[in-house]
């Protein structure tokens, strides 16, 4: 995505300015008729809306225990059923989403934070590089989830813990992936040229460089929004997660798995939410790939 | 009843055992496995009365303070030397150092060896219930080889004299034990009876497994890979109920389910605090849930109609549900929303539900009641920390079964009371009880303990809490007990 620059250097602020608006255009609609991105934003509205609107949607208190409905199959009253302390399965999977969707979205925003940084950082300042890069390839040498496993265990089953372990696990990999995209967007013609005109760093950084390598930031935090919610799942069922009563997907689950066999409803109803979740933030990330790579957008626009 | 030589049998029990040191741990998951290796002096009967094991008799001089302990000869060790009372002095001596509750043996001023298959106790006092005390099994006095003596806890050679003697230990996997063919039955009766009886090991082998996940646990049972659960979920169980080839096996006074309190911090240091938990619980519910549908409600410190059963005393108090009387009391505690943080864990699948269904009805009357759940060596540590914490759910197993002595030596001095500081009421009380000559003078003494422990609410009796075996039906000769015995078990077919 090369610009025209033109000689005048006085216009050149305008000139991007302008040529990003016409793009961002151009880019939502191409965003809203990819179908793949349509049909995941669709469920990730849906799945945040119900997290969001859980005090309205819920049946019952999620936490309410009542000994005289204890794993009580789907019926009218419990649609689906109720778990070994008689509480609503689906109050508990509605105020359960609002804990992934809380914790995705507050990793999503400490990695975008931090992997900016750091990845800007290691491309910008080159001494530092090697420094920052060298030490997120010793946390990125720990396979993902293990690492989170570890460092919840370590900090103590809390939402707060597992956040900061998602967030350390996922930060490298982000970083990783800002620090190429400078370095591309460094070399470019625009970035000389602002030097040339005597552009501060922290306007080049800010304005020229990460507006410019924000495309593949977008895909990778839509990848770790997704992860998180397994993720979170996934520490939830080790017992590392949140602590109970507090319901999340993976803690209903956990619990559910003791009586798999008699009371089914109990881990098969937040399994399924999770999967669709994740296949709709899959799908979104998909689209964005699609349209923001340009290799595979050009291809798209062959076809 | 034919009985069948040979075969192996799979135990299941969820967690590790913490040691294979029969003496130095109190561990359930340790005796479950100890109790087949390693004998004692004297253990209880099926009716917990002390009897004879590797002893012959025992001799009590008038004023009490002579313990004359003759010992069975013959008694092989799985090392292949014969047990004489060198062997037993240097038990007793490590156990003083390494016992789990070692304070058993306070009494016991030394321990002279009079015989080859004769010792001597000398007692500092008369205590009438040190025979009581020295059968115990939560962390029994078991007899192991002389060259023993001087190991460190949890580094003997796991040598004893038991129908079946050690083979492997492979921690999260499993403990295999094999039968020791030069066994030295006790003939003087027929068959077991409780810690004791004649044992006969007819099984070449057992494995006691250790499947962590309860589900994963009943798989392996239906799928006929293992042949006995400790313990199978309610739900499980009643699934199985018709099955033939499963047969279950209820232990119903299995344990206390309690709520222990933190007396060392606000806001459990007051007692109006801890009396407004102990009205707003409703313990049928606690108790429903936590033992899923097996449990006896019973506010006595004793199961009912033994001994011990102190009768209604403090019943006025239990099972009350009254959130309108605990708030009346909050008030007087002034209490003002300060964190109230229960400590429990999710290996003990009784102790997480109890503390959710506790957290939920506390913070119903306004107590901002939160859970720290851990694993279980964790919890154990954590409530070993004066602060940090203001309730414990406790399953009590073995200490109910023991009967008033060992109930209440874990809530009073010289051990560290579960409720952190020491209660000088019930101490005075505690010495009164172990030294009541006899059953009736014991019994009215712990009228007065049932009695203050209803004043000073330093631990909530939430029920009795049963626990359901489960074993393929080719198992025979299984006796739900405190600790499973695989010998006089066999497998047919």
């Amino acid at each position: 995505m090369t610009v025209e620059l033109p000689s005048d250097t006085v216009s050149i602020g305008r000139e991007i300015k302008l040529a990003r608006r016409r793009r961002r255009l151009t880019f939502a609609r191409r965003l809203f008729s990819h179908p793949s991105f349509l049909v995941g934003f669709v469920i990730l509205v849906l799945f945040t809306m119900t997290a969001l609107l859980a005090d309205v949607l819920a049946p019952y208190e999620p936490t309410k225990i009542n000994y005289r409905f204890i794993l009580a199959p789907p019926s009218a009253e419990f649609w689906c059923g109720t778990d070994a302390y008689g509480r609503d399965v689906l109050s508990r999977i509605i105020y359960g989403t609002r804990v992934s969707l809380r914790i995705g979205v507050f990793v999503v925003v400490m990695t975008g934070i931090l992997g900016t940084l750091l990845g800007t950082l290691a491309s910008y300042v080159k001494w530092l590089d090697g420094l920052i890069m060298r030490s997120l390839d010793g946390l990125m040498a720990f396979p993902g989830v293990l690492l989170a496993i570890a460092l919840a265990a370590a900090l103590g089953p809390s939402e707060i813990n597992a956040i900061i372990a998602l967030t350390v696990t996922f930060t490298p990999r982000t970083a990783r992936i800002v620090r190429a995209s400078v370095i591309v967007v460094q070399g470019m013609q625009f970035i000389e040229s602002a030097h040339a005109v005597g552009a501060g760093h922290g306007r080049i950084i800010f304005r020229y460089i990460l507006a410019n390598a924000l495309s593949p930031l977008i895909v990778q935090l839509t990848f770790v929004f997704a992860v998180s919610i397994v993720a979170e799942a996934i520490l939830s069922f080790l017992g590392v997660g949140p602590p109970p009563p507090a319901p999340s997907l993976g803690n209903i689950i956990a619990e559910g798995r003791s009586n798999i066999q008699e009371a089914w409803w109990i881990a098969v109803f937040p399994g399924l939410v999770i999967a669709v979740a994740v296949l709709g933030l899959n799908l979104m990330g998909d689209g964005l790939r699609d349209i923001l790579d340009p290799r595979h957008s050009g291809a798209r626009d062959k076809t | 009843m034919a009985q069948v030589k040979g075969g192996e049998l799979i135990f299941v029990q969820g967690s590790n055992p913490p040691s294979l040191d029969g003496m130095s741990t109190s561990s359930q998951a340790s005796r479950n496995i100890n109790m087949n290796i390693y004998e004692t002096l004297y253990g209880f009967s099926e009716d917990i009365k002390p009897i004879p094991i590797l002893a012959e008799g025992v001799e009590i001089s008038d004023d009490g303070l002579t313990y004359v302990f003759t010992l069975r000869q013959g008694v092989m060790f799985h090392n292949g030397d014969e047990m004489n009372s060198a062997d037993v002095k240097a038990s007793l001596e490590r156990y003083r150092i390494v016992g789990a509750t070692k304070n058993l043996l306070a009494p016991v001023k030394d321990i002279e060896i009079t015989g080859d298959y004769e010792v001597t106790f000398h007692m500092e006092e008369a205590t009438p219930t040190f025979l009581e005390a020295f059968s115990s099994p939560r962390a029994p006095a078991v007899i192991i080889p002389e060259e023993d003596g001087d190991a460190e806890a949890g580094k003997n050679s796991f040598v004893g004299t038991g129908p079946y003697k050690f083979v492997e230990y492979v921690p999260d996997s499993h403990v295999t034990i094999e039968r020791f063919e030069d066994y030295s039955a006790d003939t003087r009766s027929d068959g077991i009876d409780g810690f004791g009886g004649h044992k006969t090991a007819w099984l070449d082998k057992v494995t006691f497994r250790i499947i962590p996940e309860p589900g994963a646990q009943v798989a392996a049972l239906e799928a006929g890979e293992v042949h006995i659960l400790e313990q199978i979920p309610m739900p499980a169980a009643r699934r199985l109920e018709d099955d033939p080839d499963i047969k279950l096996y209820e232990n119903l006074r299995w344990a206390f389910t309690t709520f222990i309190f933190n007396l060392n911090v606000p806001p459990s240091d007051n007692v109006k605090f801890r009396e407004a938990v102990q009205v707003a619980l409703n313990m049928e519910a606690i108790m429903a849930i936590s033992s899923e549908g097996l449990y006896t409600l019973n506010h006595r410190w004793q199961y009912e109609d033994t001994a011990y059963d102190p009768g209604q005393i403090g019943a006025e108090y239990y099972n009350q549900a009254d959130a309108e009387r605990a708030k009346a009391l909050l008030d007087e505690a002034g209490y003002n929303g300060e964190e109230f943080v229960i400590l429990t864990d999710p290996n003990i699948p009784q102790h997480g539900r109890a503390a959710v269904v506790i957290a939920e009805q506390l913070n119903a009357i306004g107590i901002n009641a939160v859970i720290n759940q851990v694993d279980w060596p964790t919890a154990l540590n954590i409530r070993m920390q004066d602060e940090g914490w203001n309730g414990w759910t406790l399953q009590m197993g073995i200490e109910p079964y023991l009967g008033p002595v060992g109930l209440i030596a874990t809530l009073a001095s010289p051990a560290r009371p579960h409720f952190v500081v020491p209660d000088a009421g019930l101490d005075a009380l505690y010495q009164e009880l172990i030294k009541g000559a006899t059953v009736e003078e014991r019994l009215e003494t712990f009228k007065k303990i049932q009695a203050h422990l209803y004043e000073i609410f330093a631990i909530i009796k939430v029920g009795d809490s049963g626990l359901m075996h489960a074993a393929r039906s080719n198992v025979k000769g299984f006796i739900p007990f405190r600790f499973p015995r695989v010998y006089d078990v066999w497998l047919e077919g």
